[in-house]
Order: C-alpha cells, then sequence, then structure tokens
C-alpha cells in the first residue's frame, strides 16, 4: 500500500496522520509534545510503525507546526508548510462547503476565512494565549480535575457567571473570586468558556467575516463547553470534524500527496530507522554583530544538519550544500 | 560640537557624504541591533512605538560616541512623531546626558528651512557649497533606491538565495566610499550589471506583493524584520511606492511647486476615508485602492500602537477594492517565527486565489469561444 505521512509538531502536541493513496485516514498518533519535538516525533514515529500494516510504502513525509522545520530536517520532509493552510486543506477535505476555520489548539489560535474552495483571509492571535488549550489545561488542573470533566461539567451550567476574558491572568483571578463568592463551580466554567470564546471573537476574530458553514477544529474542539459557547456568540451551528485534533497533519498529507503526484523524484523520507538516532541540539550565542542572535543546532555524530535563529542568514545556509 | 542622528535603513550614508563636505563634526552610531533597541526600550514609556524606541536607542548610543548635538525630525502635521524629539531630549537629559536637541521639521518650509539648518550646523558656510554638498548626498540616495528597487526584482527570481542581497550590500560600502559622481555612477552601472546577470529560476511569473503602510517601519529592516528579504525567499516581488528619494524628490522639490504625487493616492481614499490622520493612514487606504487590481496581494506595516495605521487598518476591509491585506505589526515583541508562518500562509493563499483567477478566466474564456 502507498501511503503519506503528515506530521504536525505544535507547542503542547505532536499529531501523526497517514493517509493512503485514496487519501483516506489509514492511522494516527497524538502525542503531548512535552518541550521535546525530536523525541515525541521518534516516539510517535515508533507509534506509526507499530499500528501500519505491513507492506506500506511512504510516498511521502510532509511537517507542519511550530517546530516543522526541525521535523523536517529529522524525517527528510517533501515538503514543510505552515499550519494555517495544513489546517485549511485537511477541513476542506472533509467539508469542501466549509466558510469559516476556527481552529484552536495548545498556544495559538487561528480563524480561516474561505470562499469557494479557497482561502481569502486570515487571522492568528498575536499577543494573547487566552483561551487556547494551554490556558484551560491550566485551569483544570487547578481546579483539580480532567479536561475531560470541565467539559462535561461546564455543560451542566444553568446560570453562568461572568468573567473577565480579556487577560488570563484576569481571568484566572476572576474565576477565584468569583468561586470564593460560593457560585457553582459548573456556572465558573461554562463562565470561563464564555469569556474565552468573546476574546476570541474580539482579537482573532476581529473584522473577519465569518459566514456558515463553521468548523471547529484542533484539540480544544474536544471541549463540549467551549463548543456550545462559540455556537450561542455566533448564533450559528459549527461542525466539529472527526479526527479535528489531527487535522494540521492530515492537511500535512493531503499536501504532500499532491506534490509528490507532479513530483519526478521519490521521497525524502529517511526512513522509520531515525527513531533509533541519537540527535543532539545545541545552541550558541553569534558574535559577528551587536545583534547577537541565539543559533540553534542540530547535529548527528558531530556533524551539524540544520541551523536556526539568526536575524540574517549567516548560519542558516544549509550545511549539506 | 559633534552631531548625531538616528537611523533609518541606509540614510546615514547621504547625511554622511553632505557632512563631510561641509567639514561638520558627526558620528554614525551602530547600525539597529539588539542593544540599541533595548536600550530604547528600558528608556522608553512602554506604550511608545518602535520607531520612538530604535530612536531613542540610536542617540543614547550617539551620545556615547561623543555627539552632543542630536538631530531629530519634527514638526505638526505628521503624528506624535512630531512630539518625539522634545520627549527624547527630556529622557536623554533625565539620563544626565549634556546633550542638544535640534529638531529638523520635514513639513514646514520644506527644502528652504532644511538647508538653513544645515547652514547653521556648517558654521555658515557659503550657499554654493552647502547646496554643492546638498547635491551629491541626494545623488547617493537617488543610486541606492535605485538599486534597491532593482534587488526587489531579483530576490524572488535568483537561483542561490542571498545573492541580491550580498550585491547589494556591496553596493552600498562602494555608494558609502565613493567620492565623485562619477564613481558613484560607476558604482551604480556595475550593480545594476551584475544584478541582472544573476543565475535565475526558471519560473514563469512571481507573485507581486505591494509593501505599504508607515514610512518608519516600511524603510527600516531591522524594525520589519527584513519582510522584503523574507518575502524574496518565498519567491514572491516586492514593490513600494514609499523610498526617501521619492519623498525627498516630493516633499522638497515638486510639493512647493504645486505638484503632489499623493493626491491621487488620497483621491483614491476619498470614498472611504476623506482627511488627513496624521502619520501615514491616509496613504494607506489610497494604496490599497489603488494597487488593488495592480498586485497580487498587499502587506500592510504598521508600528504597535500606531493611531493611524490601526485606523486605516480597520477601514481597509470595507472597500469595495478587493485584495488581500496582511497587517504586520511591529514592535518589540514581534518573533520571526511568528512572521514567518503569516507570510508563508499568505503566499499560499496568494498563489491559490490566483490559480483559481486563471481557471475562472480560462473557463469564461472557453465558453465564449465555443469550446
Amino acid at each position: 500500500m502507498e501511503a503519506y505521512l503528515g506530521i504536525d509538531v505544535g507547542s503542547v502536541t505532536t499529531k501523526f496522520a497517514v493517509l493512503n493513496e485514496s487519501d483516506e485516514l489509514v492511522t494516527h498518533v497524538y502525542l503531548p509534545t512535552e518541550g521535546k519535538p525530536i523525541d515525541m516525533v521518534q516516539q510517535g514515529l515508533k507509534q506509526i510503525k507499530q499500528q501500519l500494516p505491513k507492506g506500506v510504502d511512504i510516498r511521502g513525509v510532509a511537517t507542519t507546526g511550530s517546530a516543522r522545520y526541525l521535523a523536517g530536517v529529522i524525517m527528510g520532509a517533501d515538503l514543510v508548510k505552515n499550519e494555517i493552510t495544513s489546517h485549511a486543506v485537511g477541513a476542506l477535505r472533509y467539508f469542501p462547503e466549509g466558510q469559516t476555520i476556527i481552529e484552536i489548539g495548545g498556544q495559538d489560535s487561528k480563524i480561516i476565512i474561505i470562499r469557494d474552495g479557497i482561502v481569502t483571509d486570515f487571522g492568528m492571535n498575536t499577543v494573547c494565549a487566552a483561551g487556547t488549550g494551554s490556558f484551560l489545561d491550566h485551569q483544570a488542573l487547578r481546579l483539580n480535575m480532567s479536561i475531560k470533566e470541565f467539559s462535561q461539567r461546564a455543560l451542566d451550567s444553568t446560570t453562568p457567571v461572568r468573567i473577565a476574558g480579556r487577560c488570563t491572568v484576569f481571568a484566572e483571578s476572576d474565576m477565584i473570586h468569583k468561586q470564593q463568592m460560593g457560585h457553582r463551580i459548573e456556572d465558573i466554567l461554562y463562565g470561563l468558556c464564555q469569556a474565552l470564546v468573546r476574546n476570541y471573537l474580539n482579537n482573532v476574530g476581529l473584522g473577519k467575516d465569518i459566514q456558515s458553514p463553521i468548523i471547529f477544529q484542533g484539540g480544544v474542539a474536544f471541549n463540549q463547553g467551549i463548543v456550545k459557547a462559540i455556537q450561542e456568540e455566533l448564533g450559528s451551528e459549527v461542525i466539529v470534524p472527526p479526527h479535528h485534533e489531527v487535522m494540521g497533519a492530515i492537511g500535512a498529507a493531503l499536501l504532500v500527496h499532491e506534490e509528490m503526484a507532479h513530483s519526478h523524484e521519490g521521497s525524502k523520507f529517511k526512513g522509520f530507522g531515525i527513531s533509533e538516532i541519537k540527535y543532539h541540539t545545541s545552541s550558541f550565542e553569534c558574535q559577528a554583530c551587536p545583534s547577537l542572535c541565539e543559533i540553534a543546532q542540530l547535529s548527528l555524530n558531530g556533524q551539524v544538519l540544520a541551523r536556526w535563529g539568526g536575524r540574517c542568514d549567516l548560519w542558516e545556509r544549509s550545511p549539506t550544500s | 560640537m559633534r552631531i548625531g542622528m538616528p537611523h533609518m535603513g541606509n540614510l546615514y550614508i547621504p547625511f554622511k557624504a553632505l557632512f563631510q563636505r561641509l567639514n561638520i563634526d558627526f558620528v554614525i552610531p551602530p547600525l539597529n541591533n539588539q542593544r540599541t533597541l533595548s536600550l530604547g526600550v528600558r528608556h522608553s514609556p512602554e506604550g511608545m512605538c518602535i520607531p520612538f524606541k530604535l530612536t531613542l536607542g540610536n542617540l543614547i548610543e550617539a551620545t556615547e560616541l561623543g555627539a552632543d548635538t542630536l538631530l531629530m525630525p519634527a514638526g505638526s502635521g505628521i503624528c506624535r512623531l512630531g512630539y518625539y524629539a522634545k520627549t527624547q531630549e527630556q529622557i536623554l537629559h533625565d539620563l544626565g546626558y549634556n546633550i542638544a536637541m535640534v529638531s529638523v521639521g520635514v513639513s514646514q518650509r520644506k527644502l528652504f528651512g532644511l538647508l538653513e539648518m544645515i547652514k547653521r550646523l556648517s558654521n555658515n558656510a557659503p550657499w554654493s557649497k552647502i547646496i554643492s554638498a546638498f547635491r551629491f548626498g541626494l545623488a547617493k540616495l537617488n543610486a541606492m533606491d535605485r538599486i534597491e528597487r532593482a534587488v526587489q526584482k531579483i530576490r524572488p527570481v535568483e537561483r542561490i538565495k542571498g545573492t541580491a542581497n550580498k550585491l547589494f550590500a556591496k553596493a552600498i560600502k562602494a555608494i558609502d566610499q565613493a567620492d565623485d559622481y562619477n564613481t558613484l555612477k560607476k558604482v551604480q552601472i556595475n550593480c545594476i550589471d551584475q544584478l541582472n546577470q544573476v543565475t535565475k529560476v526558471s519560473k514563469a511569473q512571481p507573485l507581486v506583493v505591494g509593501i505599504i503602510g508607515e514610512f518608519y517601519v516600511l524603510l527600516e529592516p531591522f524594525s520589519n524584520l527584513d519582510v522584503e528579504s523574507e518575502l524574496g525567499k518565498l519567491g514572491v516581488e516586492v514593490r513600494r511606492t514609499t523610498f526617501v528619494s521619492e519623498w525627498t524628490k516630493f516633499s522638497l522639490f515638486l510639493n512647493p511647486l504645486g505638484m503632489n504625487e499623493k493626491d491621487r493616492i488620497h483621491k483614491a481614499a476619498l470614498p472611504y476615508l476623506k482627511r488627513d490622520i496624521g502619520g501615514d493612514g491616509w496613504e494607506s487606504v489610497g494604496e490599497k485602492v489603488l494597487h488593488a487590481t495592480e498586485y497580487d496581494g498587499l502587506i500592510h506595516l504598521a508600528p504597535f500602537t500606531c493611531m493611524p495605521e490601526i485606523v486605516a487598518q480597520n477601514i481597509m476591509p470595507s472597500t469595495k477594492e478587493n485584495i488581500p491585506v496582511l497587517t504586520i505589526l511591529c514592535d518589540e515583541q514581534i518573533a520571526k517565527p511568528g512572521m514567518l508562518t503569516r507570510l508563508e500562509a499568505f503566499v499560499d493563499l496568494l498563489e491559490h486565489r490566483r490559480r483559481a483567477q486563471s481557471n475562472s478566466l480560462r473557463r469564461e474564456h472557453g465558453s465564449l469561444s465555443g469550446h
């Protein structure tokens, strides 16, 4: 079987998706990144290999997400794609008639506006991470409940309380205040969902032409409270697609499939064996000018594979060329 | 008296030529770098824009090199930048620097005001000498901008990324060192020749993106994280109306004669914004309208907290002239990976849009010709 692998290495989670020749999802893996993108790419790759049936031939690999370049070098990716395009392509595969995509991940949230099947506008959170997965995780942890319980209990709210959602720090102190006042936890949880949705729509969604059908994906779409709050706020149904949490990886795999169909060369994929290799990362401060850029480098057996992080191109040329 | 002034792109080169020819003592602070920014941020109120912070950093670094007379643009009719000279003077005095601030009125009396100021700085040099030095500085400015326009065309199509930037840096150095018009001309011709000979990728038609927005962040690559070079690496051709040489041509020479290039831009903006709102906000709206059919997309650069550009940003989506616009807010918090993600996604958007448009054109054409 011929297959295409998409990997989405985000700030909080790492996602893998394998599609077959007809672009159907064969298998997927969802792991916490835990600040160790290389380890997680290797671990995920191992799991994918175990889950795949025998005789699968990987014909193309694409990486996306904030660690897409790093993951791209490790994997020998055929395509390195930004997560905005990947998410749009993934969602449109399942819902070609979609006009708006809301994507809320671990640390960033996006809105993608689509008309007639092409992206016409997008937005991404800039200065504020309120409403993203990490904050919700943190609040669940503080209330000593799982994120799943958070999601269910938020739905049991009868009279949601108003929480200040402009800033996570103030949202948290506001929540504590409301707890101390004796409000029901369900009402506080759902009040938080509403506050975060308002924050999202006022920041990321500002000035965007939000039209139905609306697709909601990313890890936060697991949270039923947030789904309900979005529907209420927009006064419209939202669709949470199956496998919404790995949609970026699915989009990347779709893109590399298309790319390889036009290419005359085979895949650069380095094979499943790379999950056993010991990569080494390090960093140094460039002294060439007063900017003192922090250059990060990835090496294998003392040979530098790639470098990042400079304001100029001094260190960024590919070490292989 | 030793002169110091803030940076904006390579503008120090024409000023250096001018000062040298008039025997004015001056220092050039280090080009914008992380230290400049840190100094500026440390001593500025948090809500000030990136032009304020970087220029303050430059002025501090110039003072460290012995400058005691600092030049800073000022005047009414621009934006709060008009008060920056005064504010920065106060900050520098509070820091214990004993300096004199000379406000350069960019909006009043135009050319004559500028020449008068130079005359004062040059300890009353004869007018003939001042005009000749000014002309030479201007020639350097024009040469740099002509080369930069050529560089903008090569960046997206060069086979080895970074080639055009290297030639550009070499030419800037040579222009800086040129002592006469002849050498200057040679440098310019040589560089443009070399640029034309750069090996190119065979790509049919690169996407064309217009860069619009606030003057300083457009012209100081450090403040916009080198957005033009990054777009070049993505294979996108960049066009920009704002060049210092254009500005001097109009504001110093042609406007006083009643010719105003900006009339055209303002007229285009009229249905959506009827008056100047300070800074370059009016121009940003007008340029969006004008370029809607010319380019594939626009990148709108604005300093964070810039009122005129934020007004413009919020007017732009409602114009009937439709073109994708990506606004990038520049400040000390902006991070390159985040900007690159947005640029890459924007370029994908433009490519898909162009493909969809050519497909629908082909369909229309096909149905008309009966196929």
